[in-house]
């Protein structure tokens, strides 16, 4: 029993390393996608939510719910993506010679890491309501972290002069 | 003797990589950014070509044998280490709790390879089936360290520099596939030790041309070329709007 479970251990070593050397190979450029943060805010609303839940029945209600949160986990997963961009830019503009420039990038790139953490929680809760649509774990944090980083990454541009349109682009 | 040719014909080869491997390293001032992956590349040739010459000694060739193999795996938990002192040295934020989830996974890693030893030596074995098991139980713990490394950078959405991500997964495939031939090698009868040694070696062989090809392929640089083009961005930004208003 115990070489089964060390061989599965193996093989899916292999495959995780395989999935890594495949996602290794993309472009990092084609993870940036814009985010409608207004549209995320609508998503979120729990007033909405609620008035769902009490005028739909409890089957109709979970079918409807299910859907919403596949649509928010797309939208955390892109602005999971979008932070990862960020971090790879701000570890470029860590090495500018210019301190403002260095210190505005470890600005960005503390944030950018809390909003990966935030997404990963907010997966976490997603999935939970989504196996029980009657729980309610909106993520609240997200979308102000979200927005700060979007502006501090505006001024990071500003500093360092870049015509690149990633902060328009998030 | 086909065996035994093919095991010396990759021998040979892994020795001729392996010496590629120290050059390029020593070459590159690879020591500097990872001083234990060099002592461990460097430690392997220098075995290498000890062995070659032991090979008529039996008795010195089997404890030597498993000598290197105990620094081996000793060395190769440094590099593991290394890896993962250099992927979150940048990211003070996660730092703390990288490392908080890194020392619980070893420790949960740590009593899988107790409970392997536990369970794959319940009486009175021999020396050679001790260190079989020894070497399974401590492969169970290097292979986890290294799932880990992926898995978390993979949720944390690091970005691996081109030698580090090299290093991991050379490190990772040989492994992985040492794990493997040595929970089998248990299982099966010594005339399969020979398919067994092949496949360890041609699986160390790879390693090492991952090894050299990450070292050598130039670094990937983030530009703002990598960036998509505003018109691009929109076109996206309107497919999101019609999948939310339908």
């Amino acid at each position: 029993m115990i070489t089964v479970i060390v061989i599965a251990l193996a093989l899916c070593a292999v495959v995780l390393f395989y999935t890594a050397v495949r996602s290794r190979r993309k472009q990092p450029g084609q993870d940036v996608r814009p985010i409608d943060l207004t549209a995320f805010r609508i998503l979120m609303d729990r007033d909405d939510e609620l008035f769902l839940k009490e005028n739909l029945s409890r089957s109709k209600f979970s079918h409807i719910k299910r859907h919403r949160i596949r649509v928010m986990l797309r939208y955390v997963g892109r602005i999971a993506a979008n932070a990862s961009a960020v971090l790879r830019m701000g570890e470029a503009a860590r090495q500018n010679s210019m301190p403002e420039v260095a210190d505005a990038a470890a600005q960005v790139m503390a944030l950018a890491t809390q909003i990966r953490l935030q997404c990963l929680l907010a997966m976490m809760k997603l999935s939970l309501e989504y196996a029980v649509p009657s729980l309610q774990l909106t993520p609240g944090m997200l979308e102000p972290k979200y927005q700060s980083l979007r502006d501090s990454v505006s001024r990071l541009g500003v500093l360092t002069q870049s015509k690149a349109p990633l902060a328009i682009a998030i | 003797m086909a065996v035994k040719s093919l095991i010396d014909g990759l021998t040979l080869a892994g020795a001729v990589l392996q010496g590629a491997l120290a050059l390029v390293l020593l070459g590159r001032k690879a020591w500097k950014r990872y001083p234990l992956f060099t002592c461990y590349a460097i430690f392997g040739f220098a075995v290498s070509m000890m062995f070659f010459f032991l090979q008529r000694r039996p008795t010195i060739f089997f404890y030597g044998y498993w000598i290197q193999e105990a620094i081996t795996i000793s060395l190769g938990f440094a590099v593991v280490y290394e890896i993962f002192k250099n992927l979150f040295s940048t990211h003070e934020a996660l730092l703390k709790l990288a490392g908080l989830i890194f020392r619980w996974t070893a420790t949960a890693l740590l009593c899988l390879g107790v409970a392997v030893i536990l369970v794959q030596s319940p009486g009175t074995i021999h020396l050679g089936k001790a260190v079989l098991v020894l070497e399974e139980a401590t492969r169970v713990v290097e292979v986890g360290l290294l799932m880990f490394l992926f898995g978390a950078s993979a949720a944390f959405g690091l970005h691996w520099k081109q030698a580090e991500f090299g290093i991991a997964l050379g490190l990772g495939l040989y492994v992985a596939v040492q794990l493997a031939t040595v929970a089998l090698r248990s299982q099966i009868g010594v005339q399969a030790w020979q398919v067994m040694n092949v496949v360890s070696i041609l699986a160390f062989d790879s390693s090492l041309l991952v090894w050299l090809g990450y070292l050598l392929a130039p670094e990937r640089v983030t530009s703002a070329g990598e960036v998509p083009k505003r018109a691009q961005l929109e076109q996206w930004n309107q497919a999101v709007m019609e999948l939310i208003s339908r």
